[in-house]
């Protein structure tokens, strides 16, 4: 039985129906929202109004006779009375309204007391004018004082205003300093929606989560329907998978609810304009806290099912969530400090990322590297945390006398298998991204250091010993823990030598697309580079001719496809073909094959995304129909080699007609003709060596 | 149809190694009903899971319709129905919806998993349980859609674990035509239970397990003739207080 998107949509409607019409499922999704909002932003308004911000209702201010209240409403509404414009700037740009009332029956101080005003004025009149004013306010209460301190201000504004007036008649040179402000620093630290939004996302998301990751995990457990689940002739992922993609889809919806109900109630009580000031929320951000939601339900998903997988009952459950729900708020609180911004090891870092993305995004200042390198890591996590979940998931109904437990994952287990399964495949692609890119970048921030000091050729030496350190080491390492057969697991079996000769010819042609490629990525600006970065190229491609080309060949040719073919036409082509169609597998690692080549230190080669990936279709193809990972090695070898020698001795190929006169690095229309016919050559002949290992393997299947 | 081999399993403990199945070996051919008796701890629930291919035993096998567990557990997983008295049902899902989530397990098509539901619920008598919840029906009704939901992919062998346990007389009788049922369609059917008298009258071979090894097995009359007794409660509490391991090891 292979999985099939029809029935994985089953699945997960069976997961979605048991979880949604749950009581429990709805009061998160619809009670909360509804009942906290309102009360939240009641006491939210409460807050913002007392800390002197505009509001749309005016203070009220009590006095004792319509004489003074005609006489104080006219020194509030003099132009002369309002702040000048850096002080109202800094207090939101509005002026508090204030109305002047004579309260019935009582004395203004009643009034204020019956909080029936937010401040009460005593006047003092003396024989032919007013002598003094007393502003009373309430003790404790925020509105209140604020009132109090608005009203002094603008009394005292108008005063100064009159004597300013005064002195300057007596002296018409006098002319007051001019007072500015301005600020300085990034556009984030200035904006609450970019601050508070993450902040709730983290908070919603897991709240979503929550319920349905217990009750569709430990719930079978306390149900009594694990067994019976273990017992039928699915793979575990299969069912967690559908358990996964019901509670991202609650999680959503639940991050959803509240966020709307958090904006409705805002925009009811005028909070929105006091949160997000002059910034509009328009269709693109609503359009990007959509896909951060989706992000965050997808990642916290994964971190509590793996959690409540393990967990044996509802209690243990809740008990492993609740300290989860309290770290995560560490890195959404160390995302509202200034100064930690989206780059080198924070970019891997996991929530974090996705923490500080959310914040550049609503403040304006996401880059595009540091956005894909977040979006993706995360996913890869989410998914290795999926992979831990499938390996924890009902193992208790398994093994009921020996109980996993976390620290069971790092033991080896005791059996020898043929290759690893595709949670273990899982975690070590979500191990090889933080290494690829931390190291790296490592490396190129070293590099450009010490550039000068250090040889081209030991360069090339040190990329080469990366790659080894990553993809080399990594899936040796999880082969060896996890007790595989490292013949199976890397495929090495001796494929028809036929199939050898179809890959070197195949190379002959496919190494001219890829150059096309890079040369129309060149050509069009597709590349993400910057003019510094391409002029580093550059350079770096001249002193390529300096290094002779057996290190050339040995550092990016030779070792790029052992080691790379080794990884992804071995270790996760095997991992993934038990479970995963022909078809599936090969698009699987021919994209996480392009992926990984698109990072690169801290830049993003984008425009080595299709190209690579397209390799990656033809490489898994090879590797499928040959059921061997050696000619794939030897079709990688010759497509890298040939394109390396191609730029090493472009100009030495002038004969050739290989340099076009206007400069662009274009391969002549015949050599692409003639590559297209090689690459149809190499293909017949791998298809037809390998015809009876395909026809057999297809009565297997 | 069902054949266990030598089927081993050891467990480690603190105080050392507990053979909790011991080298036990039976054979339940199409319509027959095979009792795997013993009390609690006996090895039977171990034995189960091992045939379920939800344990690895560490030596023998067990083959399901011809197919070993640990070489493709999946393959055999579908050709076995299992029914417990500990199951559950999904509160939230109507029968119907919960008996067609199963089938959909066990890669039976949409359209013949309704048949079948069809089929079966006229035989178990849940047609009118099918559009209800499935939280809100009485003991008796939940064990007859634990029952269909272990026949629901047409398995060609059975396994009952304890399936009279906390049951009144009228959910035992139900267990009981539910059995001749099975054997009237020819399906290999292995009962798991400490029930002796209830045992006596439902199975036609019997294995008397004890601490993981099987130390009788035949037909009632074979233990009758071997044993000297009628009964065989009488025949276990012969068994348990037998203080000489030698001579039940004849036996076996």
């Amino acid at each position: 039985m292979k999985l099939s998107w029809s029935r994985l949509g089953r699945l997960t409607q069976k997961e979605l129906r048991e979880t949604l019409r749950d009581r429990r499922t709805m009061l998160t999704l619809v009670m909360m929202p509804l009942l906290v909002y309102p009360l939240l932003s009641m006491a939210l308004n409460r807050f913002l109004l007392s800390s002197g911000m505009p509001a749309e209702q005016a203070f009220m201010v009590g006095v004792s006779s319509p004489d003074e209240r005609d006489f104080l409403q006219t020194l509030i509404e003099d132009p002369r009375s309002a702040p000048p414009e850096p002080i109202l700037k800094v207090n939101g740009g509005q002026l508090a309204r204030f109305e002047v009332v004579v309260p019935e029956e009582l004395t203004p101080e009643e009034a204020l007391s019956q909080n029936l005003l937010d401040i009460a004025v005593q006047f003092q009149h003396g024989p032919s004018s007013i002598q003094s004013m007393e502003i009373v306010s309430y003790n404790n209460d925020q509105g209140s004082s604020t009132a109090q301190r608005i009203l002094t201000e603008r009394l005292q504004w108008l005063q100064l205003s009159e004597s300013l007036q005064i002195v300057q008649r007596i002296d018409p040179n006098y002319q007051p300093i001019d007072l500015r402000i301005r600020s300085i620093g990034g556009k984030a630290s200035g904006s609450i929606l970019g601050t508070v939004i993450p902040l709730v996302l983290v908070l919603m998301t897991i709240t979503g989560a929550v319920y349905p990751a217990i009750d569709l995990t430990a719930g079978e457990r306390e149900r009594g329907t694990m067994e019976a689940l273990m017992a039928s002739p699915v793979p575990r992922w299969w069912v967690l998978l559908a358990k996964y993609l019901a509670v991202v889809f609650v999680a959503f919806l639940t991050a959803m609810a509240n966020l709307l109900a958090m904006f409705v109630t805002m925009k009811v009580t005028g909070l929105v304009s006091m949160l997000a000031g002059d910034s509009t929320v328009g269709l693109l951000q609503i359009t990007q806290i959509l896909g951060l939601l989706l992000l965050f339900s997808c990642f916290f998903s994964a971190l509590l099912l793996s959690l409540t997988s393990f967990a044996k009952s509802f209690k243990e459950a809740q008990a492993y969530l609740i300290p989860v729900m309290l770290l995560s708020l560490g890195p959404a609180m160390l995302s509202l400090m200034p100064g930690v911004t989206l780059e080198g090891p924070l970019a891997v870092a996991p929530l974090l990322n996705i923490v500080l993305l959310a914040r550049d995004i609503l403040s304006g200042t996401a880059t595009t590297a540091g956005a894909v390198v977040a979006v993706t890591s995360t996913l890869f996590y989410a998914a290795a945390t999926l992979g831990i979940a499938a390996r924890l998931f009902g193992s208790d109904a398994v093994e009921r006398t020996s109980q996993k437990s976390f620290g069971s994952l790092l033991q080896r287990p005791d059996t020898v298998t043929n290759r690893p399964s595709m949670s273990q495949a899982g975690l070590v692609v979500a191990l090889l991204l933080p290494a690829s890119f931390l190291i790296s970048n490592g490396l190129m921030q070293w590099l450009r250091i010490v550039s000068d000091s250090i040889s081209v050729s030991s360069q090339l030496l040190l990329n080469a010993l990366s790659l080894i350190l990553v993809f080399g080491l990594i899936p040796l390492f999880a082969t060896i823990i996890g007790k595989h057969r490292i013949r199976s697991t890397y495929r090495f079996v001796m494929p028809p030598l036929a199939s050898i000769l179809g890959a070197m010819v195949l190379a002959g042609g496919a190494w001219a697309f890829a150059h096309e490629a890079l040369a129309l990525a060149d050509q069009f600006g597709i590349a993400l580079l910057s003019d510094d970065q391409i002029e580093r190229t550059r350079s770096l491609l001249d002193k390529w001719k300096t290094v002779p080309p057996w290190l050339l060949l040995l550092t990016m040719a030779a070792t790029p496809a052992l080691v790379e073919e080794f990884c992804f036409r071995g270790y996760l082509f095997s991992a993934f073909s038990a479970v995963l169609r022909p078809w599936q597998t090969i698009c699987t690692t021919a994209l996480l094959f392009g992926l990984f080549h698109v990072f690169v230190g801290s830049t993003l080669l984008v425009e080595r995304f299709l190209p690579t990936m397209l390799l990656g279709l033809l490489l898994g193809w090879v590797a499928f129909r040959t059921g061997s990972v050696w000619p794939g090695v030897v079709l990688h070898f010759f497509h890298n080699g040939m394109l390396e020698l191609a730029a090493r001795y472009h100009d030495k190929l002038d004969f050739l007609g290989l340099s076009d006169a206007d400069g662009s690095k274009h391969l002549p229309p015949s050599w692409l003709v003639a590559a297209a016919l090689m690459v149809l050559i190499g293909i017949a002949i791998v298809a037809w060596s390998t015809q009876k290992q395909a026809s057999e393997s297809s009565i297997q299947n | 149809m069902l054949l266990i081999d030598s089927l081993t399993k050891r467990f480690s403990i603190e105080s050392g190694t507990v053979h909790a199945v011991d080298g036990l070996s039976m054979r339940v051919a199409p319509g027959e009903v095979f009792g795997l008796l013993g009390p609690n701890g006996a090895g039977k629930t171990t034995t189960l899971r091992m045939v379920l291919g939800l344990l690895e035993p560490d030596e023998g096998f067990a083959e399901v319709a011809g197919i070993r567990t640990s070489k493709d557990p999946f393959a055999a997983k579908a050709k076995l129905g299992f029914v417990s008295a500990s199951d559950g049902v999904y509160p939230w899902l109507s029968v119907r919806e919960m008996l067609l989530y199963f089938a959909d397990l066990y890669g039976v098509a949409p359209d013949q998993a309704t048949a079948r539901l069809k089929e079966l619920a006229s035989v178990m008598q849940i047609e009118a349980l099918l559009d209800r919840r499935a939280g809100s029906l009485s003991t008796g009704q939940r064990q007859r859609v634990t029952l269909v939901r272990g026949l629901i992919h047409d398995p060609p062998v059975m396994l009952l674990d304890e399936p009279t346990r906390g049951l009144d007389v009228v959910g035992v009788q139900t267990i009981f035509e539910y059995i001749e049922h099975l054997r009237a369609a020819g399906k290999a059917v292995v009962v798991c239970t400490h029930r002796l008298d209830e045992a006596e009258r439902l199975c036609d071979q019997f294995g008397l397990l004890h601490r993981g090894r099987i130390r009788y097995r035949g037909t009632l009359n074979d233990l009758r003739e071997e044993t000297g007794r009628e009964h065989l409660v009488e025949m276990f509490v012969d068994l348990m207080h037998s203080t000489d391991p030698a001579l039940t090891e004849d036996h076996a």
